[in-house]
């Protein structure tokens, strides 16, 4: 093993593709919460994102296979912050999801769990080689996620617990889950899902994973916020509405965070909207590109477990915002704001630039 | 090597994800497409529905002008309140306190503030008194709005002719009705853009449009002296309703209309319906003997007759077609003239049946009767005019003499102008035209309607000759003007009562038309009162009220005396009036008009305006008279000069101090005429400092001052200052601020 690296093989084109969603990010949450009491958030995103950045160049340097090495380490302590959350976090809109940090900033064990996550999957799954998933395998996988997952929905969290899904999913899938096992697992979660229904899921909860199917049956209740973003997306028209209106008269929620898909796509309409998602379409494919350089399999897993969280998110938010799915509270990844989010993409990103430097040693 | 960690099902497998990737993808993209470019329109729209309010901003109205340009019906700058429910944190309480102030039920108000959340307007279009009260409450979710409101700065003159308007300012009745559209302008836009939370978020208002304004042939003056002399002729008959109109007989100008029962269109609440109907338009009458002016006329035009041709009146009573008809007074032998002077019913009869059906009914249609006179008022009747073939065989006798036909006064005034204008019916007209806004009325020229002839200008001139024999010794004596000559004839209709369908035996309508001087007309005057009680004949209660009328305005508008017309004898009744009234006892009689006016000039308050005050007029006029008994030739060379001098009026020796109030008396010792400077002695300019407009603005109308407002809010400056003598009708400018 060399210890050659060079920023020659850092990944500037993808770099390049990510600062530039950033800025529009910084832009929108700029546009979106002037005049409101959030005004100047912007450039507090712009701290997060340079922050995020030298996170990401320093997390380049460390090398993913000695971090792999010591995973199951992180993996305690990721359990053990989510515990501590349960125990100490600042309770805001009856979950508890923040530990108060001594510098007045809030953090979210949730977040960086992910990353935990998909470093763990990557080793898990890399470990297994080039063999056919077996149950024990399959279990085993599904409990590494598992855990984690049912801590942050105890929080309650089912937006972020959601998110960890595509990280074992993607694993699962790329490490060799066979076509029938998919099925049965499939199967068994299908007949699952109606009891966690009516056992598990809380009224509210219920209310906002089916108010997109019906946006107008209540408009000002369960159905407003979806309600208020398809008149946000609507009125935006094909080159958008230069007023804004819908954001800038707060009848968008949180139009700088889990809402700025649909901001973005008011003021500067499907030409817009379009722009964005072609941005996201190239970062995910050079991604991919990554994943299939990598150098050994732990890391061509880790950056698709990268990219499964990142299009989970992408799939999630937007789809949220145009109507096909739930109110879930899952940010825009790059765009929203949230040093959480924007701390724990540039980690990623680190993670794939780490990879991604060590393609040709070995 | 890197590309050998993955298999190639891993590989795969890579790919399709790549691919489930691309299709979300393009899911999303349709719906983006589904959303922003085809539903567009419907998502803007409910945007918009959610986001904005708009309200109309009423434009300000046109003002209605008099002929001069005088403001009769303005629109002043006034601040509504209203209240934004979804901003008030306690929203019964702020209602209650502010329905404490402007005094109305807070459970109402409340409601209505409950069915809309952003916008209820709470006090709208209040006196200053009561947004400041409201606004030192200082309540939150209280906002304020300027709006213009209608103000009729003064009240009663002519009510019904300009109507009065509704709380959004749309007009109600009369011409603010009729010229609705023109007055009104394009009203604007209040758009308030409402947040998610319902707060205010900006205001763009689109201007409003202010109206044209209208100018009308009213001279505000005139009116006046319409107004108040109606008003003290109902005093003294009695009657439940009246009419006056003032036309000029050449253009068919409208110069004055008044009736009575009036409102003060400034107090909505308390106008009564019977007020609001402008009876000279729309109420239709049985004229009785004013009509036999259109049966002489016929008979002359078609010269089946002369004035002087004898008739037999067979002492009060004829028969036609087996149907009895009775004078009040039996008459034997009298000429046409004397007929009409007399209002002999058999006489003009008998003209009639000679005329036939057809010919007197072409002649009352040519006067236009039975159709509207295309006056600009809303509501005009045409009155009930029956085709000949629906006439009866006893029509033609009662239509003769007024009865059997419906008829509008100002087809009577349109009648008596007719012939005062030799003959030449000219539409009367209450328009002058309407301006843009913020021009000045001055720039208004009338253009009088295209007349047609109707009779005869040897027929009209007999006619006024007869005419003025009714005055001078005919059933009009009491018409007689104090320098003028004067013509017109008297109408006595019995009303049908609405229960029996008879002709009522108590109630009449004592009607008197006619116009003066003789010879040059220049002032058509109709009066008509409804129902007098006590005396009841047109010659009794109606003529004095028609002297009055046009003595004044025909002093007002400076016409010249034509004593040269003035014949022996009304040189004689004039001076007889001298004589009793100097004696200081009241006999009325028949000469109790002249009397009448006296008092009028020292007990009726005066018409704040710059007319020359009728007091030392009247005053002046009498020894003229005298004089002329004496020496007629120099009298009439004298009151010619006097008239040709504008605004002095000149009296023989014998009058040198008519007046005490007159300030200067100019003596000119070439002609050896005293040449009396009519000056109003200047009015004291009032102060209308912390005023508000519409009190100042009463203030300068009762003062007798045109009031420049600039600004609004109360009255901080104003030029001249107070105390400061100034003409009538001097504009003071004052200066409005808050």
């Amino acid at each position: 093993m060399s210890r050659y690296i060079s920023y020659r093989d850092f990944d500037w084109f993808l770099l390049f593709f990510i600062l530039m969603i950033c800025g529009l990010g910084v832009w929108q949450i700029h546009s979106a919460t002037e005049h409101t009491k959030f005004a100047g958030a912007h450039i507090k995103q712009v701290y997060w994102v340079l922050g995020g950045l030298s996170a990401m160049f320093v997390v380049s340097l460390l090398n993913y296979q000695a971090l792999l090495e010591r995973i199951h380490w992180f993996y305690i302590g990721s359990l053990a912050s989510l515990i501590a959350v349960i125990l100490f976090g600042q309770k805001s809109l009856g979950a508890r999801r923040w530990v108060k940090l001594p510098w007045g900033a809030h953090f979210q064990p949730s977040e960086w769990v992910k990353l935990i996550l998909i470093l763990a999957v990557a080793k898990y799954f890399a470990d297994l080689h080039d063999r056919e998933l077996s149950w024990t395998d399959f279990l085993k996988a599904g409990a590494i996620v598992g855990f984690p997952m049912l801590m942050v929905l105890a929080q309650p969290d089912l937006g972020t617990a959601l998110t960890y899904l595509p990280v074992a999913v993607m694993g699962l899938f790329l490490g060799g889950l066979r076509w029938k096992q998919g099925l049965i697992v499939l199967t068994i979660m299908g007949c699952l899902v109606p009891i966690a229904w009516v056992k598990v899921l809380k009224p509210y909860q219920k209310d906002r994973l089916t108010s997109f199917m019906s946006p107008d049956a209540d408009r000002q209740g369960s159905g407003y916020q979806v309600n208020q973003s398809l008149i946000a997306v609507g009125s935006g028209g094909i080159f958008g509405s230069s007023q804004g209106s819908q954001t800038h008269l707060s009848f968008l929620p949180e139009p700088q965070t889990d809402f700025i898909f649909a901001t973005f796509a008011e003021e500067h309409g499907f030409v817009g909207a379009l722009g964005l998602l072609l941005l996201y379409f190239i970062v995910l494919m050079r991604l991919t590109q990554n994943a299939q350089t990598a150098p050994d399999r732990a890391g061509a897993f880790l950056v698709m477990g990268v990219v499964a969280v990142l299009t989970f998110h992408i799939l999630i938010n937007v789809g949220m915002v145009v109507g096909f799915m739930p109110v879930t509270g899952i940010p825009l990844p790059l765009m929203s704001y949230g040093g959480s989010s924007v701390l724990f993409m540039f980690l990623a990103l680190g993670m794939v630039m780490n990879v991604r430097m060590r393609r040709f040693v070995n | 090597m890197a590309t050998n960690t993955s298999s190639n099902r891993t590989r795969f497998r890579l790919y399709t994800l790549a691919g489930f990737l691309c299709f979300w993808l393009l899911v999303i993209c349709i719906r983006l497409v589904y959303l922003q470019v085809f539903c567009y329109g419907d998502f803007e729209r409910r945007a918009q529905h959610q986001q904005q309010r708009s309200f109309d901003l009423s434009a300000k109205r046109g003002v209605i002008f008099d002929r001069a340009g005088r403001e009769l019906a303005m629109s002043v700058q006034v601040d509504s309140a209203f209240i934004v429910p979804s901003e008030t944190p306690d929203l019964p309480n702020t209602v209650s306190l502010i329905t404490r102030i402007t005094k109305e039920d807070p459970r109402v108000v409340l409601a209505d503030c409950r069915a809309h959340k952003t916008f209820c307007w709470v006090a709208r279009k209040s006196d200053t008194e009561t947004i400041e009260r409201i606004r030192t409450l200082n309540l939150q979710g209280i906002h304020y709005q300027k709006e213009p409101k209608r103000f009729y700065p003064k009240r009663e003159l002519a009510a019904q002719v300009l109507g009065y308007v509704g709380t959004d300012d749309q007009g109600l009745s009369g011409l603010e009705r009729q010229f609705n559209d023109q007055l009104r302008g394009k009203p604007g836009k209040l758009m308030i853009s409402v947040d998610a939370r319902k707060h205010w978020f900006a205001s763009v208002e689109k201007q409003p449009e202010s109206g044209n304004s209208v100018v009308l042939t009213i001279d505000q003056n005139i009116q006046y002296i319409a107004e108040r002399e109606l008003e003290r002729g109902m005093q003294e008959s009695h009657a439940i309703a009246g009419t006056v109109i003032v036309e000029n007989p050449h253009t068919g100008e409208i110069l004055a209309l008044s009736n009575r029962p009036t409102f003060n269109p400034n107090i909505r609440k308390e106008i009564k319906n019977e007020a609001l109907q402008n009876r000279a338009v729309s109420n239709i009458y049985e004229p009785g003997s004013t009509f036999k002016m259109v049966t002489l006329s016929a008979g002359l035009e078609e010269k089946i007759t002369r004035p002087d041709e004898m008739f037999d009146c067979q002492m009060g009573s004829i028969v036609i077609n087996g149907m009895r008809i009775r004078d009040s007074k039996p008459h034997g032998l009298l000429s046409v003239a004397d007929i009409l002077a007399e209002s002999s019913d058999v006489g003009a009869i008998k003209v009639a049946l000679r005329l036939g059906d057809d010919r007197l009914y072409k002649y009352i249609r040519a006067f236009g009767f039975g159709q509207a006179t295309g006056i600009e008022l809303p509501s005009e009747t045409r009155g009930l005019t029956k085709p000949v073939e629906r006439w009866s065989k006893v029509s033609i006798g009662a239509i003769s003499m007024g009865q059997e036909i419906g008829i509008s006064p100002v087809q009577l005034a349109s009648l008596i102008s007719t012939i005062a204008n030799d003959g030449v019916h000219v539409p009367p007209r209450i328009i002058a035209g309407t301006i843009a806004p913020q021009s000045t009325p001055q720039t208004i020229a009338f253009q009088p309607a295209e007349g047609k002839r109707v009779i005869s200008s040897l027929t009209a001139a007999q006619m006024r000759q007869m005419l003025q024999g009714v005055v001078l010794h005919g059933t009009g004596r009491k018409a007689v003007l104090e320098g003028y000559s004067s013509a017109g004839k008297t109408g006595t209709a019995q009303k049908v009562d609405p229960n029996t369908h008879a002709y009522s035996k108590t109630k009449y309508v004592a009607s008197f038309a006619g116009f003066a001087p003789i010879n040059d007309p220049q002032l058509a005057v109709v009066v008509i009162l409804d129902s007098a009680v006590g005396l009841h004949q047109g010659g009794q209660v109606s003529a004095p009220v028609f002297q009055r009328i046009m003595q004044q305005s025909l002093e007002y508008l400076h016409v010249p005396h034509d004593v040269q017309f003035a014949t022996s004898q009304q040189t004689l009744m004039a001076s007889r009036t001298v004589s009793e009234s100097s004696l200081d006892e009241g006999s009325p009689d028949r000469l109790g008009s002249t009397l009448d006016m006296a008092e009028a000039a020292t007990t009726v308050p005066l018409p704040p305006v710059e007319t020359p005050k009728p007091s030392p007029i009247a005053e002046a006029i009498i020894p003229a008279a005298i004089l002329s008994r004496e020496r007629a030739s120099e009298a009439k060379a004298e009151s010619t000069s006097g008239a040709t001098s504008g605004n002095h009026l000149s009296s023989s020796p014998a009058a040198s101090v008519p007046a005490s109030n007159n300030p200067t008396t100019q003596k000119l010792p070439s002609s050896g005429t005293v040449v009396l400077d009519v000056q109003e002695g200047g009015i004291e300019v009032p102060s209308f400092l912390g005023k508000n407009l519409r009190i100042a603005i009463e203030a300068a109308q009762d003062a007798g001052l045109d009031l420049d407002a600039v600004g609004s809010g109360v009255a901080r400056d104003q030029m001249p200052q107070p105390g400061a003598h100034v003409a009538a009708g001097s504009r003071i400018i004052v200066h409005f601020g808050r």
